[in-house]
């Protein structure tokens, strides 16, 4: 009886398996193996290349500059989008007037494609475009934004968050609702002021949804690429290079496919890297 | 990764196949060629409505075959062609070739032989076209379309500076001195923000003739034009001007893609270098304009662009008898290449074609076009320069690409070309 049950679980468990297998596992142990391999447009065949494709990487300048783009990236776009999503959640699970429909205005990015956010951005960083109309009314001077290659990186981040923050905060949102009534009520009769209420109170208790949108933020900015693709195209000057802009333009631009596998096999492992990190990070905590 | 695997295994399978196959690989025009009726699928970066005076005219000479169009976005097209051809697609029949790719999309077999037709198209296209669509002494593709560039001008506030414009005439083209420095007379008193402006600001193909007319050579060369040469006189020259009109405000930044047209249109800019199919493109505009040949630098020489668009046959198409007939209808029949040119405007290859079309050019947008027929005959003859022919050519201009945007940003032109060396050695070696 518990061995059918078994087949007929597995039955069902079966599509999703396949599809794991088919579209995740497969192509991954491929990317490894072929990571390995070279091969040459005008003599032909496929060598063994063992660590070399590895190895150019590494000695190639504008891959190093790369992930140093990619690691600054991160460093600076989590932060601001994990804090800016838990303060809005704050201010929008708050009775105030309106608060649906701020809150639905915040989301309302989530619903446009990246591409097309991309091209709304371009227009609004344009040098005759709404950032520097708006900057022009306030009596500050233009800025290049996109063309600069210490503004690039940040418009990005602005942009990309523009999109994401929405998304991430109604994680939180739902965490802060969860939060038994009683508690605040406690802690409201002790007299705390709201902002002790947020650090002492909601803070703690919203963890599990803070960790798992530090992470999933985390991956997904580490996988940016239509607006790079779309609006800088890695520059200036290799600036806004993320590595997953990079890798496509390897593979596809350029065509060196096996060199692209072995820095998809790297970005993985960067990835992995960064968010067994902060698993450990969040665990020290408790 | 998910996307890169499919790729990946196709493309090792169809280089191991191509590479050891007999020097007939590719697909002979013996091999299948599939039914004889229905529905093929051609795919290009133009708008569906560019096609539909071609495909109707061939469907009706041809009942029984029908043909779809799919357009992909210019700015995409070449990444997703690499990886819908490597996976052996075969829901693509006939394509466009950027004719500087024909080399390499022919070395990774991604292109049907069509020698046989090499005497037509010997007889039937300048030589230069017929040059570009062969590589290895093979006949890939069967040119389609010509460009050529002209400058724009924009006649009211040229006036308004009380600057007199450039004629159509040849003979009496400006120089980019001239240019410059009547779009800052514009700029202050013309009522323009800006004073030039490119088309494709980051595109090779315009801006080789700045680096060519100093004798700065096409930036390739060597037995195999796989060495790099961009480091040259003209071209540092060239690049440090083109640099500089950006620094100086002449020209703007951060406007790209399909953004460049409508600054000239809406008036915002005194001059700009665009192609044939924007001299009924603008006819819609508001503003008064008239064309005048591309400039040179002073003292250099001029030298214009050229090529543009062949059809190409997939060799994974199932359908190779019918695609052939399309292709051939296209380009080979000269009304049928003529119908290819009803709606965008550009110049038909076809020599046949190409007689009947110039003279119509003068009349695209009212007077406002009169010379563009003189200009275009002029430049074919005298001063059209194609992008260079090598199997490296994708990775060229991929890479000059980033560093013209680079230089167009700010970047010392020097350094940035030097940059560019180094980037084009490194992704060469792949290739070698």
């Amino acid at each position: 009886m518990r061995q059918r049950q078994g087949l007929i679980a597995l039955a069902f468990l079966a599509p999703a398996l396949v599809c794991l297998a088919v579209l995740r596992i497969v192509p991954a142990i491929s990317a490894v193996v072929e990571s390995f391999y070279t091969e040459s447009l005008l003599r032909g065949g496929r060598v063994f290349a063992g660590l070399g494709n590895y190895t150019d990487l590494l000695s190639n300048k504008d891959f190093r500059q790369s992930v140093g783009v990619t690691l600054l990236f991160t460093v600076l776009v989590n932060p601001i989008q994990v804090v800016v999503s838990f303060l809005l959640a704050v201010l929008f699970t708050q009775r105030a007037a309106g608060a649906r429909l701020w809150r639905t205005l915040v989301i309302l990015p989530i619903a446009t494609p990246p591409a097309v956010s991309a091209v709304i951005w371009s227009v609004i960083y344009r040098p005759d475009g709404l950032a520097n109309g708006v900057l022009e009314r306030l009596g500050l001077p233009a800025q290049p934004f996109l063309t600069s290659p210490s503004q690039v990186l940040p418009s990005l981040i602005v942009l990309l968050s523009w999109i994401g923050v929405g998304y991430w905060m109604l994680f939180l949102i739902a965490g802060i609702q969860e939060i038994p009534a009683e508690v605040r009520e406690a802690a409201l009769l002790d007299g705390a002021g709201p902002w002790r209420r947020m650090v002492s109170v909601v803070l703690p208790l919203v963890r599990r949804p803070l960790a798992f949108v530090l992470v999933a933020d985390t991956v997904s900015n580490l996988l940016v690429f239509a607006p790079v693709q779309i609006l800088t195209k890695g520059g200036p000057n290799g600036n806004s290079n993320l590595l997953m802009y990079d890798v496509y333009s390897r593979a596809y631009a350029i065509g060196d496919i096996h060199v692209a596998q072995a820095e998809v096999v790297i970005l993985v492992a960067l990835t992995l890297a960064i968010v067994a990190g902060q698993f450990r990070l969040l665990r020290g905590d408790q | 990764m998910k996307r890169l695997l499919p790729a990946t295994i196709v493309a090792v399978a169809a280089l191991v196949a191509a590479c050891g196959g007999s020097p007939d690989a590719g697909a002979p025009a013996a091999a299948d060629q599939g039914p004889e009726t229905g529905t093929i699928t051609f795919t290009g970066t133009d708008n569906a409505e560019t096609y539909q005076p071609v495909i109707k005219a061939f469907e009706a000479k041809n009942p029984g075959i029908k043909v779809t169009y799919t357009q992909i976005p210019f700015d995409q097209f070449n990444a997703t062609m690499q990886q819908r051809l490597s996976a052996k697609d075969a829901g693509i029949d006939v394509y466009t070739v950027d004719e500087p790719r024909v080399s390499q999309l022919a070395a990774k077999g991604f292109l049907t032989d069509l020698s046989d037709l090499d005497e037509q198209v010997k007889t039937k296209f300048s030589a230069t076209a017929y040059k570009t669509n062969h590589f290895r002494d093979k006949l890939w593709s069967l040119p389609m379309w010509n460009s050529t560039q002209f400058l724009f001008y924009n006649k009211t506030a040229l006036a308004k500076a009380k600057v007199t414009p450039p004629t159509a005439d040849p003979q009496q083209r400006w120089t980019w001195e001239q240019v410059e420095a009547a779009g800052r007379k514009a700029m202050q008193s013309g009522g323009t923000k800006y004073g030039l402006f490119m088309e494709q600001p980051e595109a090779y193909y315009q801006l080789q003739p700045l680096a060519e007319s100093l004798g700065g050579g096409s930036g390739i060369e060597g037995d195999d034009a796989l060495t790099p040469a961009v480091e040259t006189d003209g071209w540092k020259k060239a690049m440090q001007w083109y640099g500089a009109t950006f620094a100086s405000g002449l020209s703007p930044r951060g406007i790209g893609g399909f953004q460049t047209g409508p600054v000239f249109a809406a008036g915002d800019v005194a001059f700009f270098v665009g192609g044939p199919w924007d001299l009924k493109i603008f006819g819609s505009s508001k503003i008064d304009w008239g064309v005048a040949p591309l400039p040179d630098f002073q003292g250099g020489k001029p030298l214009t662009p050229t090529g543009s668009w062949s059809l190409g046959i997939n060799p994974a198409s199932k359908q190779q008898g019918m695609a052939r007939k399309f292709v051939e209808f296209a380009t080979l029949d000269a009304a049928g290449n003529l119908a290819t040119t009803s709606t965008t405007t550009i110049i038909p290859a076809n020599l046949d074609a190409q007689k009947q079309y110039t003279p119509q050019m003068d009349g695209f947008s009212g007077t406002k076009t009169a010379g563009a027929a003189a200009i275009t005959t002029y430049e074919s003859e005298h001063t059209a320069v194609s992008r260079p022919v090598s199997v490296g050519y994708i990775q060229f201009e991929e890479v000059m690409g980033k560093a013209f945007a680079d230089i167009r940003n700010g970047t010392d032109p020097a350094a940035r070309l030097q940059e560019a060396t180094r980037q084009l050695t490194d992704a060469w070696k792949s290739i070698k």
